[in-house]
């Protein structure tokens, strides 16, 4: 449902002001969104100086220097360090991105950090994506087929893999789907872009035989028409996928299915 | 529409159905038709408008009177209704549950009905009986 508001007992309020680094040379602003559930505590914004000196050029250096020199209780997810694993997503200044992939000189000023939007916080930057997760499970991810398993492999011709270009990339970070103002509203109904990405994917592929199974399992006025064609998840998707196209080319897929 | 409670379990199944699917693609289609359609008949719309600026009482009666522009105009009222509820419809859904959608969206019914036949009754009149 719509929340135009916070509640009260989710509002950030100022945090602490952490020193910054002796002997530091060139410094830059880091503004963070700390939270922890075992405290009875409203979230804070603290604030932080990163030595940049002493760290990588990416946003995510910043956040592991912080760690690793100020406040290790700051906690993040992270893993590759190279925008293939999805998993250091988050709201910077204002833009969900990567922080793996988004460079400190990309912006001025301080660096704004907060979790990725109208998502459950588990601690500071992490947000709990069971729901996500659930969603994509429900688009059924995988090869479906009804004919005989062939002996050695299901191929596929050139021209019909190429059809999954521009989707199979996906890497489930899920920037685009909580910048979705239809999937703040409606996230437990709405599948969102991430999961009706990854639908037409599965839609389109050749080798998959239950296309009209999928169809009817996506034709609802919620998990499908609530994409108002926003576009703000193309704007944001790291990896420069557009999942409101997919979804255009799922409502084709069932308007000629009805016009048939 | 069903107002079920949203759980892991429900979401993750693809056969729950929050609302009417067959549906779903009918007002998508029909939003879109009686948008293109609404492009045409608007511009005929402006015609009349821009050809009536200034005129009096009885010049408007004659040219709305008349089968060509009132009946295309009856017309335009009628899609641009269907359009409207179907455009609220969207907006409700986003917004509303339950029984408050439910009253909600009778209320928009009611009012695109009303629209609809107050608006296209006057144009009829005045076509068929001046």
């Amino acid at each position: 449902m719509v929340e135009l508001m916070l509640p009260k007992a989710d509002r950030p309020t100022k945090g602490k002001t952490w020193p910054k680094p002796a002997n530091a040379g060139k410094l830059r602003e880091y503004h963070i969104y700390r939270y922890d559930p075992d405290q009875n505590a409203n979230p804070r914004i603290d604030t932080y100086f990163v030595d940049l000196d002493a760290c990588g050029p990416m946003i995510l250096d910043g956040l592991l220097w912080i760690k690793n020199n100020v406040d290790p209780t700051l906690t993040l997810r992270r893993s590759c360090r190279e925008g293939i694993c999805g998993s250091c997503s988050m709201n910077i200044n204002g833009l969900n991105t990567l922080a793996c992939t988004k460079g400190m000189d990309d912006s001025s000023g301080p660096i704004k950090i907060y979790p990725l939007p109208h998502m459950p916080v588990v601690k500071d930057l992490v947000p709990d994506l069971t729901t996500f997760y659930a969603q994509h499970r429900a688009i059924e991810p995988w090869l479906k087929t009804t004919s005989p398993t062939p002996a050695k492999e299901w191929t596929q011709s050139v021209p019909q893999r190429a059809k999954l270009d521009g989707l199979y990339e996906c890497i489930l970070c899920a920037c685009c789907s909580t910048s979705c103002p239809s999937y703040w509203w409606n996230g437990e109904r709405y599948l969102g872009p991430a999961a009706l990405l990854q639908a037409y994917r599965w839609l389109i592929d050749s080798r998959d035989e239950t296309t009209s199974e999928r169809l009817d399992n996506l034709e609802d006025p919620f998990k499908l028409y609530r994409c108002h064609t926003i576009m703000n998840c193309a704007k944001v998707c790291p990896k420069g996928l557009n999942p409101a196209k997919a979804i255009a080319e799922i409502k084709k897929m069932l308007v000629e299915r009805k016009a048939a | 529409m069903h107002d079920d409670k949203i759980s892991r379990q429900t979401i993750a199944d693809p056969r729950s159905r929050y609302g009417n699917a067959k549906a779903s693609t009918r007002h998508f289609i029909t939003q879109r038709l009686t948008g293109v359609s609404n492009i045409v008949f608007l511009l005929l719309l402006l015609f009349v408008v821009v050809r009536l600026a200034g005129e009096d009482r009885a010049e408007m009666v004659a040219t709305i009177g008349s089968a060509w522009i009132g009946l295309p105009l009856a017309l335009l009222l009628g899609i641009v209704t269907i359009h409207m509820r179907n455009g609220m419809r969207d907006i409700l859904e986003d917004y509303f549950r339950g029984s408050a959608y439910g009253l909600y969206m009778t209320l928009n019914t009611l009012f695109c009905l009303f629209i609809a036949v107050a608006g296209i009754g006057a144009i009829l009149k005045l076509v068929f009986w001046g």
